[in-house]
């Protein structure tokens, strides 16, 4: 570029783009300095010391440090200078000289810039012969970190990232000088969504995960770069295993999507993948017991079912199976004759969405690169976190936000506009003339707008976001993100024929419209608002399968029993994200007992039936998933493994999706919702994080609960014959009489919303404590 | 020598009640900053207190027309009088604070007409209980006359001011420590650049930040002008400085002088010579932070200039002489403790090198030193304060680190034989 | 919440006082010591609303100075000078008296809640070194002799109020300059007696 700026770094000529921080400038062009505090995510606070260089000014060789400074033309650096390795020494005889010895039990041994930092830059001895400091270690400050105050070097990494990206500042520095220690307020644990990223960016080992306390030494680990699968922002991860036991996930810097960060359900919910409860071996149902069967039988079995059919064979696909594995359903599917309707989605929220040729599909880095940002969606942090992360940076950097309520009230206070009750009705209409809001008006009048639309709640009507929409599409130059938040749902969307969703399912499916019903990795038994019609539609057709890791409540109802791999490294494929970018999931680890992919099953079944012209392999399933693609672009495993396309192919399509518009009806001012830790089966496997979803709870304001007459800290939900007693939880930022179900926590599944329920006051005194 | 009185000269007037309003106005208080606010304009006060070449009192010894002019244009533009006085050795803005506020306030109306200032604070260390309650009474004072708050003097100016106290941290003296203290924070000082305070100061607005005894010299130059001011003390150390002398001498004190004459002259004469007729072993001419100087340098002049060339600095006037029976040792070691204690933990070098330091004098001063010691000090001064040149190198962020590394390079440069004396050489078995 | 009312409402009245509620943080910390002799946790949670920000963040400004107690403090604070000119003038054997006769240790509080000490940094009385403040009010020019009897004195009379110059009139020796006029006012905890906080008094 033209603009480039020219400078000298021991004699080299560099090129940079101007305003550019020195240490970055330097690192680009394969000159390490080396640094502890500055971490390319995070503001430069030049805290350390140990990235000074010499630079010259016309006063003579001053030392910089080069995090916090730009590099401006002609400048003329060393990094070499007898000065500058005698500063870096000092610094690490500093940080050394009240730094255990714990090398030999810390976790970041063998990682840890540290050791690695004091073997390169670091004087060979100690001279320091007075007492060390001493702190309590470890001390656990929430359920999932430990912290090892003695350890720490007070980069203030940690609180940078709570402070500035998570924005839950829930970790300190207290006290002064030599005294200085980082900590929480006693009875306030670390608890935040993000907080094993802190783990992640520590560069010694203060900060430890419970999952991989003393679980491996780093030259043991097995790796490979795969894509969560918990939400669609398709985070890019790392997987660590060793003795093929999956042992830590962390996060890559993705540009384009997670830029390093990872929320901390996708970073610890694995340990379920070593679980002893995992079926291990197909199972039969028989007189009221269960059998270990064969797979063979099994095919059997469903192939005389397939042959003898006169209803359909109906598919119920959860969204975390690769974009493979969809394209083998819907091959399956096909060649069954069901045509286009018999695959669903085991997804609650889903419509029609923003979709069109002229819609120009918005990347989650054009949040950056906008005017403004509007979102009206289900609550971001809770079931997109890293987009809720990025929405946040964007925000710091001077991007306008305007917030619809009432889901994301987390982002209110860095909103420029925030609208709550007197905007937005308690079914999510808004009830005043958009055109008429002054407020939204300047933010986006003829400006660049990212849109994050998405329904708030499941009876949110079709509608009331496309009023949005339209006066969004008319007055600003828009690009937008449909914020399906469901796992692969958009690779379900590109791969599937024609999609519909949970409700679709509860609405069209019996007994006289299906003989066999294969349930693939989906829970709507447990964790759907439609629980109650799906068991009934289970409970009576004639044949049902369920592909899954582990029996629950669903699939506890099926006749048969398949293991399945999991997504999260046991097998290959692609996921495709929210921006429609497609990256490579892969394989680390082996599947346990008889498990195999839904589409090594599919396979076999087809083979079984003796159908013919099915994909073989899965290569020929990837290149049947992206046939409409262009040579070039096609998120083909080949030109996914290419350097350049690590971090993923955007290929924009439009989606099929087949739903009713008709408006889901609760019978209350209620409005349904994910939290981020939830009951579903996996996180109860995963011991680390297996009780911070435990918590039943209601969500309301401080007068809606007095309405109620609520005064203990609990209350009784009340529906026919169905009781529970949950917390409730004051939340100042919801208007009057509008409640809020976290329906991923226990219980909440027995309750119909279309149905009235009462809420009673529970005369004990005890109260939760509640996440 | 004699002492010359500008800024003491209201208070040893009306020993009664100088601190009060009716006392300030009997003496022509205010007058000057009615006059400029009804009659001149910010470009001629800025014009005065450039002519004057009045330095910063605080330590630094920054001109302040210069750091006036720095002030970057803003709608909203702050003021802070750094009232956090904390260097061991110094009492002078104690005297001004507790016995001429108000001087201070027509200071501040004046400084603030002349920046196009609305709002300004007066951050004072929280140690400071009595000065603070005269301070904030005549602050109330002020604003019942009209000097203060909506249209003063008729005027289209607009000030209000607020007295906020610290709370037992000396870094906070350090500039934007402070403005970060101002702002509910941690008193940790900030990166210049970029947090120029002149560009991004108080909650990252412009802001000037000066010293009690600067503003209060204020209305006296902008009353009889500043070239009347430059023609006292000597180029590069104009107008009167109140010194505080402390440490061994007959008559402690604060004492309003101009700059010029010698540190020797100024203990004899106005001082009262040392106790019990004792000879000088060292003594510290600017603070804690400065380097010492031996007896036998009392000929140096206590200009800022003069004293920079000799490696040391004139700081924040604080004198403290340290007569022939004094362990330096201990003397030492009771300012690095001071530093160690008051860093703010920020940067690695400063954070644990000044504890490391306290830690072998402790050592050494209590006769469990060792041979190595001594130039392990040296070179841990020298990882905090690069090559222990004058003015000092930093590896820190501020010059905190630095200061603590004076006292040892002051006590191995001209008194090794006393270190040396304290380390044990037998072994005993 | 146990402000009451009251403090609640000065509390308020300080976050006014500045263009950005953090600001008051400073003041309102004061306010906490001023209300139990420490900040407490409920302080600090009180605080962290008032403010509009997280409880250890309150914690971390809290901590940083030493002036807020994290623990429980006595009726009188005696804070002893130890930097250069109160070192080269004695100040250790007025440490030595002081820790003879309250029996405490740097930073301790005895037993009834009477006496707290500590041995702090430079508080500006070099001149009347060595100086010793008693919650924060200076008394300048110490004597041994005198400290013992400052110290009984405050034991056996117990004065509610602490004035400055009452002390020094009764036991204090040079001062660092001439404090001319003496006024009444003085302090009513181990806070500075300050108008703001509401902590300050005049002695009838």
């Amino acid at each position: 570029m033209s603009d480039n700026v020219k400078i000298n770094v021991n004699g080299l000529q560099i090129e940079s783009e101007p305003n550019k921080l020195l240490i970055e400038a330097c690192e680009d062009s394969g000159i390490h300095i080396p640094r502890f505090c500055w971490h390319k995510r995070l503001d430069p606070v030049g805290m350390c010391r140990m990235c000074l260089v010499e630079v010259e000014t016309p006063r003579g060789k001053m030392l910089v440090p080069s995090c916090t400074t730009e590099v401006s033309d002609e400048m003329v650096v060393d990094t070499e200078s007898e000065i500058v390795k005698k500063a870096q020494e000092g610094v690490l005889e500093f940080l050394l000289i009240n730094h255990p010895l714990d090398c030999p039990i810390c976790d970041k041994a063998g990682e840890c810039p540290l050791q690695d930092q004091t073997m390169a830059y670091g004087p060979g001895e100690s001279r320091f012969v007075e007492e060390k400091r001493h702190f309590e270690k470890p001390i656990p400050i929430s359920e999932i970190i430990l912290l090892d105050r003695e350890r720490c070097i007070l980069c203030a990494r940690c609180t940078r990232f709570s402070d500035e990206i998570s924005g839950d500042p829930l970790i300190e520095f207290i006290q002064r000088g030599n005294k200085t220690e980082v900590n929480t307020f006693p009875n306030e644990p670390f608890k935040s969504y993000f907080s094993g990223n802190t783990v992640q960016i520590c560069p010694v080992g203060a900060l430890t995960s419970t999952s991989y306390r003393f679980k491996a030494r780093p030259w043991d680990l097995k790796s490979t770069r795969s894509t969560c699968n918990g939400c669609s922002m398709g985070c890019s991860i790392e997987l660590n295993s060793s003795q093929n036991k999956m042992l830590r996930i962390l996060g890559v810097d993705n540009e384009h999507t997670n830029q390093g960060w990872l929320c901390d359900r996708g970073r610890y919910n694995f340990e379920y993948l070593n679980s002893d409860q995992r079926i291990k071996a197909p199972l039969k149902k028989t007189e009221g017991d269960r059998e270990e069967t064969t797979l063979q039988d099994v095919y059997s079995d469903l192939s005389k079912i397939i042959e003898d059919r006169s209803n359909k064979i109906t598919f119920l696909l959860g969204s975390n199976l690769t974009n493979e594995e969809f394209t083998s359903f819907n091959e399956f599917s096909n060649k069954l004759g069901n045509n286009d309707n018999s695959i669903y989605l085991n997804e609650d929220i889903l419509f029609k969405g923003f979709f069109d040729e002229n819609i120009e599909n918005a990347k989650i880095e054009d949040l950056n690169k906008s005017d403004a940002i509007i979102i009206w969606a289900e609550d971001l942090k809770e079931t997109l976190p890293v987009l809720y992360l990025r929405v946040r940076q964007a925000v710091k950097n001077g991007v306008k936000l305007v917030v619809f309520g009432h889901t994301n009230s987390t982002l209110a206070d860095i909103s420029d506009v925030y609208f709550g009750g007197e905007t937005v009705s308690n079914d999510f209409e808004i009830v005043k003339d958009i055109s008429k809001l002054k407020e939204i008006k300047e933010h986006i009048k003829d400006k660049n707008v990212t849109a994050i639309l998405g329904k708030a709640s499941p009876n949110q009507s079709d509608q009331s976001l496309e009023k949005l929409f339209s006066y969004l599409k008319d007055n600003s130059n828009l690009k937008l993100l449909n914020a399906f938040n469901g796992g692969n749902s958009f690779g379900a969307f590109q791969t599937l024929g024609s999609v519909k969703g949970n409700r679709e399912f509860s609405s069209e499916i019996s007994k006289e419209t299906t003989d066999l019903l294969f349930v693939v990795g989906a829970d709507p038994v447990g964790k759907s608002i439609f629980s109650s019609n799906i068991k009934n539609i289970i409970d009576e057709i004639p044949t049902v399968v369920a592909l899954d890791l582990f029996i629950h409540e669903t699939s506890e109802l099926a006749d048969y029993i398949v293991p399945t791999s999991s997504t999260l490294g046991e097998k290959e494929g692609t996921f495709t994200n929210i921006e429609f970018r497609t990256s490579r999931i892969d394989k680390l680890i082996p599947s346990p007992g008889q498990a195999l992919s839904d589409w090594e099953f599919i396979s076999g079944l087809s083979n079984f039936c003796k159908f013919e012209g099915m994909s073989e392999s899965l290569t020929d399933l990837n290149n049947k998933s992206f046939d409409s693609f262009a040579l070039d672009t096609k998120p083909t495993f080949d030109n996914l493994d290419k350097p350049r396309n690590l971090d993923g192919i955007i290929n924009t399509s439009v989606p099929n999706i087949n739903t009713t518009d008709e408006s889901i009806e609760f019978s209350d001012s209620f409005y349904v919702g994910k939290k981020l830790y939830g009951d579903k089966v996996t996180e109860r496997h995963s011991k680390s994080i297996s009780l911070l979803g435990s918590s039943q709870f209601i969500e309301g304001s401080e007068s809606t609960f007095e309405k109620y007459k609520l005064n203990s800290g609990k209350c009784i939900l009340v529906q026919e014959n169905i009781e529970i007693t949950v917390s409730y939880k004051i939340n100042p930022s919801l208007p009057d009489g509008l409640i809020f179900f976290p329906k991923n926590r226990r219980n909440m599944n027995k309750l119909d919303f279309s149905k009235n329920i009462q809420i009673l006051p529970s005369h004990s005194m005890e109260v939760l404590n509640v996440n | 020598m004699k002492e010359t009185i500008l800024l003491t000269k209201h208070m040893r007037e009306n020993p009664e009640d100088s601190h009060l309003i009716e006392s300030y106005e009997k003496s022509n208080g205010y007058t000057t900053a009615k006059k400029t606010l009804l009659g001149s304009s910010p470009e001629k006060v800025l014009e005065e207190i450039k002519a004057s070449n009045i330095r910063g009192r605080g330590g630094a010894g920054f001109p302040t027309g210069v750091k006036w002019g720095f002030l970057a244009e803003n709608e909203e533009r702050y003021l802070v009088i750094n009232a956090d006085e904390s260097e061991p050795g110094t009492f002078k803005d104690r005297i001004l604070l507790e016995r001429d506020p108000h001087q201070l306030i027509e200071g501040i109306i004046i400084t603030c007409f002349a920046a196009n200032i609305k709002n300004a604070f007066i951050y004072i260390r929280g140690e400071y209980a009595k000065p603070a309650r005269r301070v904030q009474s005549a602050v109330e004072q002020a604003y019942q006359n009209g000097y203060l708050g909506k249209n003063i003097f008729g005027s289209e100016m607009d000030l209000d001011l607020v007295v906020h106290l610290g709370a037992g941290a000396y870094i906070c003296g350090e500039e934007t420590a402070l403005l970060n203290s101002l702002e509910g924070r941690r008193g940790e000082p900030r990166l210049k650049p970029p947090y120029f305070p002149a560009v991004k100061g108080l909650y990252m607005k412009p802001t000037l930040v000066n010293n009690v005894e600067t503003i209060s010299s204020v209305p006296w130059i902008i009353e009889n002008t500043g070239e009347e001011y430059n023609k006292l003390g000597v180029e590069g150390s104009t107008g009167t400085r109140i010194f505080s002398l402390s440490g061994h001498v007959n008559v402690p004190g604060n004492y309003e002088i101009e700059m010029g004459s010698t540190f020797g002259d100024f203990v004899e004469t106005l001082g009262g010579g040392i106790r019990n007729n004792k000879k000088v072993k060292a003594y510290i001419p600017g603070g804690a932070s400065a380097p010492w100087f031996r007896g036998d340098q009392l000929n140096i002049k206590m200009t800022i200039d003069d004293v920079a060339n000799n490696n040391s600095m004139l700081g924040s006037g604080a004198v403290v002489m340290m007569d022939q029976d004094t362990n330096l040792v201990n003397a030492a070691k009771s300012i690095v403790s001071f530093f160690a204690h008051e860093s703010c933990g920020q940067c690695t070098p400063c954070r644990e090198g000044t504890t490391w330091l306290e830690m072998i004098l402790d050592r050494v001063a209590s006769g469990r030193g060792r041979t190595s010691d001594l130039e392990l000090l040296l070179d841990i001064c020298d990882n905090i304060s690069p090559g222990l040149s004058w003015p000092p190198k930093m590896t820190t962020i501020c010059p905190l680190g630095p200061s603590a590394v004076s006292p040892i390079t002051s006590l191995m440069k001209d008194f090794r034989e006393e270190v040396e004396s304290m380390i044990p050489t037998k072994v005993l078995l | 919440m146990s402000w009451d009312d009251k403090l609640i409402k000065q509390a308020k009245k300080i976050v006014k006082l500045y263009p950005q509620k953090r600001s008051a943080l400073g003041p309102l910390l004061h306010l906490a010591q001023s209300k139990d002799g420490y900040i407490s946790d409920d302080s600090v949670s009180v605080i962290s609303e008032l403010v509009g920000i997280t409880e250890v963040q309150v914690k971390s400004v809290s901590t940083f100075y030493s002036m807020y107690k994290q623990e429980p403090t006595g009726k009188y604070l005696l804070s002893v000078c130890k930097s250069i000119s109160c070192e080269i003038n004695n100040s250790n054997s007025i440490i030595d008296v002081v820790k003879d006769f309250t029996g405490l240790s740097n930073n301790e509080t005895d037993e009834e809640g009477l006496f707290t000490f500590e041995a702090v940094e430079c508080i500006g009385a070099c001149g009347g070194a060595p100086a010793i403040q008693v919650n924060y009010e200076t008394v300048e020019g110490l004597s041994t002799e005198n400290t013992l009897n400052l110290c009984e004195w405050l034991k056996n009379e117990t004065p509610d109020l602490v004035v400055a110059d009452e002390l020094q009139n009764k036991f204090g020796g040079t001062k660092s300059f001439d404090w001319a006029i003496s006024d009444n006012s003085g302090t009513t905890g181990s806070v500075p007696g300050f108008q703001t906080l509401n902590t300050t008094k005049d002695k009838k």
